[in-house]
């Protein structure tokens, strides 16, 4: 609704003369952008993405509340932790943990092995290639989703950013006493916001999505902690059985 | 978040039981600590999943089951986002995705009654003879057509997942 409204103004603005563009421009502080991609929010996520794409070890740590839609519109809401232990280009143990469960991904560039500790049970599959590829392929495969899989996918061509509708800079807000750059952005169905650690170290602290296919709007929120100078050593992505562990297979994900 | 879970059953339990129930929040807090420090030590810890207080859900209004949509957690994957709740659509493949589509649609439990394996029935251990297999990443045991998923010690009976 406000959309349609929007749109005739906006190509009203665009049609006019340059010199009332600039006026207007002069007058107000923050003037209503003519092009709703603000090109410095798309800068914003291309510096974050090369940035994300240059650590080469880390641990990062998310919480994240997610909400359920039930059938008469009434929400809840759920949280879950994950951990992940990182090494580019092709190794990665993340521990996934929730109210009714806990499981474990181990890749270490070889074989990718899915874990249960309450029933030792797992599945291992031989996989190559990058941690791109990896969450791309346990999704589509396997309908196994990465936790912040996008921290894989940004900086990548997986991640374009010219489907991006609506781009704008929101302020800067204080996430875990870091000041950050708070954006959002609308793509498709789904609106998102993100904060990035103001200065030279653009990383994402804080993510946002709003399901908009929904009208109950479902929205999850990601606090992500991140540890650069990580401990952990090779042997942390060797997955290893626990004593009394079954092997059990992986169903492929079947297409309805 | 924990508190709420624990505290009314440790009004049922016994005293040896109730020092067990002091113990967890001093581990948890140790793992905690190291989970911010150190990378290999803390497995040991992700490994012990069947020793910690385990959420228990079998008091859950069967309503909680009836999802039509959630949350999305990552914004570059291409996804339907809406589960599909006619009965067979378990499982959005959320990485947080821990609840059971029980009981989703009445006639998919009807149908099921016949073989007495009702969804949302609750057992000990599934029968004889079912296969344990994971599926959208979540541990099932499959017995023909009838899905169990582990909650706690015990198993439900789920919609098909596919």
């Amino acid at each position: 609704m406000l959309c349609k409204m929007l749109v005739p103004v906006l190509l009203a603005a665009a049609l006019t003369a340059p010199s009332l563009h600039a006026q207007t421009g002069a007058a107000a502080a923050a003037p209503p952008a003519a092009n709703p991609v603000d090109p410095a929010a798309i800068q914003a996520l291309r510096d974050m993405g090369a940035y994300l794409q240059t650590l080469k070890r880390f641990r990062v740590s998310t919480g994240l509340t997610g909400e359920r839609v039930l059938a008469d519109g009434q929400k809840l809401q759920h949280t879950a932790t994950a951990r992940m232990d990182v090494e580019r280009p092709n190794r990665l143990r993340a521990v996934m943990t929730s109210a009714r469960s806990e499981r474990e991904l181990v890749y270490d560039g070889k074989t990718v092995t899915l874990y249960t500790p309450a029933q030792k049970y797992y599945s291992t599959v031989p996989f190559t290639g990058s941690l791109t590829e990896l969450v791309e392929q346990l999704e589509r495969k396997y309908g196994v989703e990465v936790p912040l899989s996008d921290l894989f996918v940004w900086g990548t061509p997986a991640a374009p950013l010219d489907q991006i509708e609506s781009a704008m800079n929101a302020g800067q807000d204080f996430i875990g006493g870091d000041l950050c750059d708070h954006y959002a952005f609308r793509q498709g169905k789904i609106d998102w916001q993100i904060w990035i650690t103001a200065g030279s170290k653009p990383l994402p602290r804080r993510i946002v999505i709003t399901n908009r296919a929904d009208e109950a709007r479902p929205q999850s929120a990601s606090l992500i902690d991140w540890n650069l100078n990580p401990a952990f050593t090779s042997a942390t992505f060797r997955f290893t059985p626990a004593k009394g562990a079954t092997a059990i297979e992986i169903l492929p994900r079947k297409t309805k | 978040m924990r508190n709420p879970f624990t505290r009314p059953f440790a009004v049922a339990l016994t005293v040896l039981a109730l020092a067990s129930f002091v113990a967890v929040p001093v581990a948890d807090a140790a793992g905690g600590a190291r989970a911010g420090n150190r990378g290999g030590s803390d497995h040991a810890r992700a490994g012990g999943g069947g020793k910690k207080v385990q959420a228990n859900n079998n008091r859950a209004d069967v309503r909680t089951n009836n999802v039509r949509s959630t949350s999305v957690n990552n914004v570059n994957v291409n996804r339907n986002v809406n589960v599909n709740v006619d009965g067979r659509g378990c499982c959005n493949n959320g990485w947080d995705n821990d609840y059971h589509p029980i009981a989703t649609a009445a006639a998919v439990t009807a149908t099921v009654a016949v073989t007495s394996a009702i969804v949302g029935s609750i057992v000990n251990a599934p029968p004889p003879g079912c296969v344990p297999v994971n599926y959208g990443g979540m541990i099932y045991q499959q017995c023909g057509g009838v899905w169990y998923q582990p909650q706690g010690p015990q198993f439900v009976v789920v919609n098909p997942p596919y």
